[in-house]
């Protein structure tokens, strides 16, 4: 979505603000709302709607930082692709796009981070997860177990963290990391 | 060959371009010069087909521009701009690879011409893995330059492409790209506001102003016949000193008055032979044919003996040097001669100041 809005600043205003309206909901009340839309297909419960609620969330940082990734590359360098006689999808692929791919990258790392601490509310409705001990444990007034859930959510978080900025360092292309 | 007939831009109401006529021989360095917003660029960028031309017609090899997609046509047409824009991403060897890969030629005969053309460019063969970060920004105008002539094309576009470099970094580009000129001779544009530059790279100067094309002549005859009063001001006040300009080191390089010895020669066999040989200048160089070392036999006076001096660094000129950076470097080394080098530092021979004031003495006679 974010590449395809990216040539499009007409249609890239409105997913951007639609996108910025969703993240405003509580996410808990996107839970509620997911519960309600997937109900008539007897799948209210559990799994899907966690799902979709994630998903809908993540899009935001994504399709934000995809779009302002692909306009910051430089109009120079855009202008000397066009000048040496690149077509469009060349500059696409061979130019925009790995001159893009840190920040696409923290887009993503961002979203997940975010999507961690989000499906913790998933088990509220019945989708498990290690929110349940967060949930159980305030419900009993278990301490231990509550700090076992944040914990290991924590953990959870900044592993995944940790993982997504290696995978950004081994994508980065070389020539964007180079000492001068 | 470049052909612009009648042709007419503009951007809203405002005319861009007007009415401009141009024929661009073969093999010919043309220069776009006018103040900032008068139309050199927009004219420039027309002819590969970065901007639309409202009426007329521009015809390039002998086909229309907007016959051909304009992909394709600007594969086969060189272009460098001032921000060089060479992509991050990529080694100079990608870099400049990137035109062959798209025209699909061998990987084998990509690299020959890599190779070839870093050499042309005066860039070391280990320059190829580097990333552009990694460069100077001279460095990053020659791999430009190198990218634009990789798939050899027949025209060459610039757009000030010196414009962002520090002057004596300039100077430098401007000589060797001279020479690289001289061994190419392809068909260039090249888009300046820098009238001084502009009179050192030309075989001819097209002037522009408010999208009109004022005048366009040989270099000499520019200076010496400016079509009206824009063009004078343009040129400035020292135009008749400019006029020198036009004349190289190379004119006026001797090949003889002096000796050329190994650099591995010992020196009291030097001075020998520029006793026995009466002469007194000797020029050490290597293997390479770089120049090393100068010696010089002093004459004896009356009260002085005959003096045998060594110079591990001579100061140097440029084969593309013109005659007022010549000058100024005998003036400011304090020397009646110094000796020529290439763009490849190769020794090519001496200049002498009594020469070049001979060509002064010629143009005060005139006028």
């Amino acid at each position: 979505m974010g590449f395809y809005i990216s040539s499009r600043p007409n249609i890239a205003k409105y997913v951007i603000n639609v996108a910025s309206i969703m993240m405003t909901i509580p996410s808990l009340a996107l839970y509620g709302v997911m519960v309600v839309a997937f109900a008539p297909f007897k799948l209210g419960l559990g799994i899907v709607p966690s799902v979709s609620a994630i998903t809908i969330y993540s899009l935001l940082p994504i399709t934000r930082n995809t779009y302002l990734a692909l306009n910051q590359v430089k109009p120079e360098m855009i202008e000397a692709a066009r000048g040496i006689g690149m077509s469009k999808n060349q500059i696409l692929w061979k130019i925009k796009i790995p001159l893009s791919i840190p920040v696409i990258m923290s887009g993503i790392r961002i979203a997940v981070v975010m999507g961690v601490s989000v499906a913790t509310y998933a088990s509220l409705i019945a989708a498990g997860g290690l929110g349940y001990f967060i949930f159980a444990g305030i419900g009993r007034a278990n301490l231990t177990m509550v700090l076992v859930g944040a914990i290991l959510i924590s953990a959870l978080g900044i592993g995944v963290n940790y993982i997504l900025l290696k995978v950004e360092d081994w994508i980065t292309p070389k020539g964007l990391k180079v000492k001068r | 060959m470049i052909e612009l007939t009648n042709v007419t831009k503009k951007f809203g109401n405002k005319i861009a371009v007007n009415n401009f006529s141009l024929h661009i021989e073969k093999g010919s360095l043309t220069m776009f010069i006018g103040p900032s917003g008068c139309g050199k660029t927009t004219t420039l960028r027309m002819i590969n087909r970065l901007t639309p031309f409202d009426k007329g017609n521009i015809i390039v090899n002998d086909t229309p521009i907007n016959d051909v997609n304009p992909v394709e046509l600007r594969r086969n047409i060189g272009y460098v701009i001032q921000e060089i824009g060479l992509f991050p991403h990529l080694t100079v060897f990608e870099n400049v690879a990137i035109v062959p890969r798209l025209l699909k030629w061998e990987q084998k005969k990509i690299e020959r011409r890599i190779e070839e053309i870093l050499e042309l460019v005066t860039l070391n063969q280990s320059f190829a893995q580097k990333y552009p970060l990694q460069l100077s920004g001279g460095e990053k105008q020659r791999v430009g330059l190198a990218r634009a002539l990789a798939a050899e094309p027949e025209i060459l576009l610039m757009d000030e492409p010196f414009g962002a470099i520090d002057p004596i970094n300039r100077l430098k580009l401007q000589d060797s790209f001279l020479e690289i000129q001289e061994e190419i001779k392809k068909t260039i544009v090249f888009v300046t506001h820098d009238i001084n530059e502009a009179i050192k790279l030309g075989d001819k100067i097209a002037i522009i102003n408010e999208g009109n094309l004022i005048q366009y002549d040989n270099v000499s005859k520019i200076l010496s016949d400016p079509a009206n009063e824009f063009v004078e001001n343009l040129l400035g006040q020292d135009r008749n000193i400019k006029a020198l300009s036009l004349k190289k080191a190379k004119d006026y390089v001797l090949k003889d008055g002096f000796i050329t010895v190994l650099d591995t020669e010992s020196r009291e066999s030097v001075e020998k032979k520029m006793k026995e040989k009466n002469i007194k200048i000797a020029f050490a160089l290597d293997e390479n044919n770089h120049l090393k070392s100068r010696f010089v036999l002093e004459k004896a006076t009356e009260t002085k003996k005959q003096k045998f001096i060594y110079n591990p660094a001579p100061w140097i000129i440029e084969r593309q040097n013109n005659i007022n950076e010549a000058l100024s470097k005998m003036l400011e080394a304090g020397e009646k001669q110094l000796p020529v080098v290439n763009r490849k530092k190769e020794f090519v021979g001496i200049i002498k100041l009594s020469n070049i004031f001979e060509e002064v003495n010629k143009k005060t006679n005139i006028s």
